[in-house]
């Protein structure tokens, strides 16, 4: 009877325990990627390359690949590239599976945040200094500068764009509401946002438009938290992190301010709010009609929504005080090279990346996937002549207004959680405005160094 | 019988008499059905070993060390598991896991024993169309049902907010009302398999035993108590375990509807498992809540075995 009930325990017990462990593996610290054992990767013979894809714009699924691997093959037989997609739901948990496990992909195809934010500053990545040699002179400074660390470059970046917001045209429109932005620059100023939001508030209810809310302000789940960040940040024209970059800044005059008339906005039912809603619950909203603007606006999200949509989705840069915003870096999206220990794969992955990334013709095909601009300013306009070319216009007049990345701050992955639930708190509690941005930034820096 | 009766006082507690399983049975014959015993174990163990228990033993070593995604730091000791305590999200996690516990799982088990009552009579077909029923949400499985539920609690558009006159109101996003979702929808998810179980235990019950209550002038109340309940008592065991490890383990719901939101209101120590495992890469502080929940569900798997007390 005894037994029985030890037995028992213990197999509650590690019915339990067995889940939390999924999370390990070969936890050494080693390279990370054990996967070193394919037959062929030394004296010139067949080397097998894994690149894990998260799916920026086109790169949903790994037929987008298939051509330009299939190019790269044309002149390099030997090495055979195997594509696993990923997304940002759970991209993360297969990449942290695959490192703590030994199984790390040879190739990420990401942008600096993961790159290099987490994945260099944990000594996992190889050095590609030499790809920047190379090929890296008609890159932008700002580019650059993220796709390193301590000097060392882990990053090889292909295309980069704005983030930026959208609106209905058409309610805007019927509720007379365009008179408040500029439609050439694709610019508002602060007062002109609050008169337009206010407009279709007043529209919707008179049944003017068949809106059911202004905007929403999500605060659901931390993926799009760029839209929200960029709002807050733009409103008052400050930054989310101080200039030196050693502290978050979400508590500055400016950005409390822009915080105080976001809540007053959602009082006043010219803004509403969603805890339970994450970006892409706020994209459908869009599309569906349901809210008059998305703050999570690029190509790749207009080549998604835009089918489902019975209006001009009317990509506009997010507003602020002085009317020049300033918006956060889509990207720039590249690759990097997990430190696998096999230094075949290592030269092979880099020929692969220099490929896809220098090579006008294979590098053209790929930004065009991405549905975003070259890094190399040598390119030029890529999409010119093509019959998309007229639409794609307003995301390179956002590229314009890029302004600083600041996404590889210490804590920045800490700082993303903090994030909704201060919104979270300030625009659905009411709480003081100043003593939830303090609360937040002392949170968020206790990780910063 | 009355000589028993009497005899037993005089001689003590009357002990048990044992009989061993291989009693009448030859040496040779004890080895074989043995061996026997142990091929059919070995495939099963095999795998409980290498999935289960061998996990189990590196998910308690590495909380105790400093393990990122880099590898392992160095032995942090005690460190996780202080940490763990001074943690506020922990603290939430543990309130709103206990609050899942406490009332999903006597509310599954009271629901399914009441319903498997009703339908456990019935004749064949709309019994098996009952149990088709309640065991659809089963079958479809928790993401399914969780995209239904968040279009039907959508603030904007969802059918709730439509009938209910309140369009706007977010259900899920609210810190009072999330949780009580969450369990909601827990419930109907969990409801399946123990009303399964209790048809059949019902099913099993003794007849000639609930007869000859029934000729004793035994109410339908007394019956339940006296001789169904006892009988039925390992199944509620079983569901009882099932259902508080369920419960404790609730994840999917989670990620899928409030991923620990508004403001930590829904926060499980499960989620919180994951979320710091695979958001914020700490492997060492997501092994040491790992751990801590086992403990604490070998604690409430004891005290149910210990109340009900029953082989």
């Amino acid at each position: 009877m005894k037994k029985k009930r030890i037995l028992a325990l213990m197999l509650a017990a590690s019915m339990s325990l067995g889940l939390a462990a999924c999370g390990g593996g070969g936890g050494s610290s080693e390279s990370p990627a054990g996967n070193s054992e394919t037959p062929g990767t030394s004296g010139g013979e067949a080397v097998e390359l894994q690149l894990w894809s998260f799916n920026i714009g086109g790169f949903t699924d790994s037929a987008a690949w298939d051509p330009i691997v299939a190019a790269f093959n044309e002149a390099n037989p030997d090495i055979k590239i195997t594509v696993t997609p990923i997304n940002y739901q759970d991209g993360d948990q297969k990449l942290t599976t695959a490192i703590s496990s030994n199984n790390a992909p040879d190739i990420i195809f990401e942008g600096p945040e993961r790159i290099v934010g987490n994945y260099a500053r944990n000594d996992l990545m190889v050095d590609l200094s030499d790809l920047w040699t190379a090929g890296g002179s008609d890159i932008p400074e700002g580019i650059s500068s993220v796709s390193q660390l301590d000097g060392t470059y882990y990053m090889y970046p292909l295309s980069v764009a704005a983030h930026c917001m959208a609106i209905n045209y058409e309610a805007f429109e019927a509720a007379d509401a365009l008179q408040y932005l500029d439609q050439d620059t694709r610019t508002w100023t602060t007062d002109n946002f609050v008169k337009a939001m206010e407009a279709i508030r007043d529209a919707a209810a008179a049944g003017t438009i068949n809106i059911t809310v202004p905007g929403i302000i999500y605060c659901g789940a931390q993926g799009g938290d760029q839209g929200t960040r960029a709002l807050v940040n733009n409103l008052y024209s400050d930054y989310y992190v101080t200039e030196d970059g050693s502290s978050y800044n979400a508590n500055s005059a400016n950005n409390v301010k822009a915080l105080e008339l976001l809540q007053g906005m959602v009082d006043e039912g010219t803004m509403g709010v969603s805890t339970s809603y994450a970006a892409a619950d706020e994209l459908q909203a869009f599309a569906n009609g349901t809210c008059a603007m998305t703050f999570c606006w690029n190509y790749s999200n207009y080549s998604q929504y835009a089918a489902q949509t019975q209006f001009t989705p009317f990509a506009m840069a997010f507003p602020s005080d002085d009317g020049v915003p300033e918006l956060e870096m889509a990207g720039p999206y590249g690759f990097g090279v997990f430190d696998n220990g096999d230094q075949a794969k290592i030269d092979a992955a880099k020929k692969f990346i220099q490929f896809v990334c220098d090579d006008q013709a294979a590098g053209t095909e790929a930004v065009k996937t991405t549905g975003f601009f070259p890094v190399h300013s040598d390119w030029g306009d890529v999409y010119e002549g093509d019959a998309d070319a007229e639409l794609r216009a307003p995301f390179a007049l956002m590229s314009d207004y890029l302004g600083r990345y600041y996404n590889l701050t210490g804590g920045w992955t800490e700082q993303r959680a903090l994030w909704w639930p201060m919104l979270a708190e300030i625009l659905t509690t009411g709480a003081d405005v100043q003593t939830a941005a303090d609360s937040f930034v002392e949170q968020a820096n206790a990780n910063i160094a | 019988m009355a000589q028993t009766s009497a005899a037993a006082p005089a001689q003590g507690k009357p002990k048990k008499q044992k009989q061993s399983p291989y009693s009448g049975m030859s040496k040779a014959l004890i080895r074989r059905e043995t061996i026997s015993a142990y091929c059919f174990l070995i495939p099963s163990l095999i795998f409980f070993v290498t999935f289960v228990v061998v996990p189990m033993f590196i998910c308690v070593f590495y909380s105790f060390t400093e393990y990122g995604l880099g590898g392992v730091k160095g032995f942090a000791g005690l460190e996780n598991y202080v940490k763990l305590f001074q943690d506020p999200i922990f603290h939430k996690g543990f309130l709103n896991t206990v609050l899942i516990v406490v009332v999903a799982v006597p509310t599954v088990t009271a629901f399914s024993l009441w319903v498997s009552s009703a339908i456990y009579k019935m004749h064949a077909i709309p019994r098996s169309f009952f149990r088709c029923v309640f065991y659809l949400p089963v079958v479809t499985g928790s993401v399914a049902i969780t995209v239904v539920w968040k279009w039907i609690l959508d603030p904007y558009n969802g059918i709730l907010n439509q009938v209910a006159g309140t369009s706007g109101f977010d259900w899920l996003g609210n810190q009072k009302t999330a949780i009580w979702f969450i369990i909601l929808i827990l419930f109907t998810t969990s409801i399946g398999q123990p009303i399964v179980l209790y048809v059949a235990a019902l099913g099993n019950v003794d007849q000639s035993l609930i007869e000859a209550a029934q000729v004793d002038g035994a109410t339908k109340l007394q019956v339940f108590w006296k001789i169904k309940w006892p009988q039925i008592m390992p199944t509620t065991l079983y569901v009882l375990v099932i259902t508080t490890i369920n419960s404790f383990q609730c994840f999917a719901l989670i990620q899928l509807l409030t991923k620990g939101g508004p403001m930590n209101s829904t926060m499980t120590i499960m989620y919180q498992v994951y979320d710091t495992a695979y958001r914020l890469n700490d492997l060492g502080y997501a092994n040491a809540i790992g751990v801590i929940l086992a403990i604490i569900i070998a604690i409430f798997s004891a005290i149910q075995f210990k109340v009900v007390k029953t082989d």
